[in-house]
């Protein structure tokens, strides 16, 4: 017993002499920005990614504007208004535009839809996000826009989910933001 | 003057056209009270992965267009219709729904539909929705397809 006894302090002591009291807070703190990262693995398009001098399109993209008042803002830009409830990158910076894929890629008929009010008129419209497949995701004019955005459990309107199915490619691009047709009014 | 009278028959010739297009244009479907909302709670809960034209995508939401109208030839196909994963699972309300399946039905396959249909209403889809089909889905759609080109429409 006065073995055992001895051996428990040796040990216990050996570790207080060894460790510091705020030790705790390193290892939490790894735990707090580790469980932080955790949700962005298992769906994460490619996030933010350092300019690649393989990338054609690499460097900053040119404003792509409608030039119409009707439809205002930049293409290129996260805060274009159809690209409210986008999760991914924009084709207008790939070579493509705010309606059609890069050369090289294939436009999923399987979509992610979802509603985009218009700053010019105040209406809700239909947009419809088809993901461009088979190409090289390059990560660049990468948008986390979640509008009415579900979580993974409901996958049918969750936006992180790659929509490259009935397509050639499974490899995710980019994406585009199609008008399908005008909301309705709802009553609030 | 020749000019004008072009553009006189032109236009006579159009509104005939037009008159004809209206004449002609199938009677709103049965069941639906307001066609844009049923259109866009399709549009915005099922076209996404039925795809527009309701042809649907392999594996996971089969195919609606020319089909859909042919389960309510046979027993047991009404319930499936509502108790099939997309359905049951919606987010969406049972008034709306049954609105929704009304008007799918009639845009997709009204080919199909049998003469005397019954529209769906809110209260046949609230006991079904809570025992939604998961697996076994696919199976009781060939049977059930199966069943209704053995039978013929009603």
């Amino acid at each position: 017993m006065a073995q055992f006894d001895q051996l428990t302090e040796r040990v216990l002591r050996g570790f207080a002499s060894r460790t510091s009291r705020r030790s705790i807070f390193s290892v939490l703190g790894g735990f707090i920005a580790g469980a932080a990262a955790l949700p962005l693995l298992p769906v994460a398009k490619g996030g933010e990614t350092e300019a690649n001098p393989n990338d054609p399109n690499s460097g900053e993209p040119a404003p792509q504007t409608s030039g119409n008042p009707q439809d205002p803002g930049d293409r290129t830009k996260c805060d274009y208004w159809r690209y409210c409830a986008i999760d991914g990158s924009l084709c207008s910076c790939y070579g493509g535009s705010v309606t059609s894929c890069p050369p090289g890629t294939e436009m999923s008929p399987i979509t992610w839809i979802g509603t985009c009010r218009n700053p010019a008129d105040q209406r809700n419209y239909i947009i419809s996000y088809n993901d461009c497949c088979g190409g090289v995701a390059w990560g660049r004019c990468a948008c986390q826009n979640n509008q009415g955005d579900r979580p993974v459990v409901r996958p049918q309107t969750n936006n992180e989910v790659t929509w490259c199915f009935g397509t050639k490619s499974q490899s995710y691009t980019c994406t585009v933001a199609l008008i399908l047709g005008v909301a309705m009014e709802t009553k609030k | 003057m020749f000019r004008n009278a072009s553009s006189v028959a032109w236009l006579i010739a159009l509104n005939a056209v037009i008159g004809a297009a209206l004449a002609q244009a199938p009677a709103p479907p049965a069941g639906v009270e307001n066609e844009q909302r049923a259109w866009q709670n399709w549009t915005l809960n099922c076209q996404g992965c039925h795809r527009l034209d309701g042809s649907g995508s392999a594996g996971t939401a089969p195919s609606i267009a020319g089909t859909v109208a042919k389960f309510l030839w046979v027993p047991g196909g009404r319930e499936y219709l509502i108790r099939v994963p997309g359905v049951a699972t919606s987010s969406l309300g049972d008034a709306d729904l049954a609105e929704l399946m009304n008007w799918m039905l009639w845009r997709f396959d009204r080919e199909h539909l049998p003469v005397h249909f019954q529209p769906f209403t809110a209260s046949e889809l609230a006991p079904l929705r809570p025992r939604p089909l998961r697996l076994e889905a696919s199976q009781m759609r060939s049977d059930l397809l199966a069943k209704a080109e053995a039978s013929g429409p009603p």
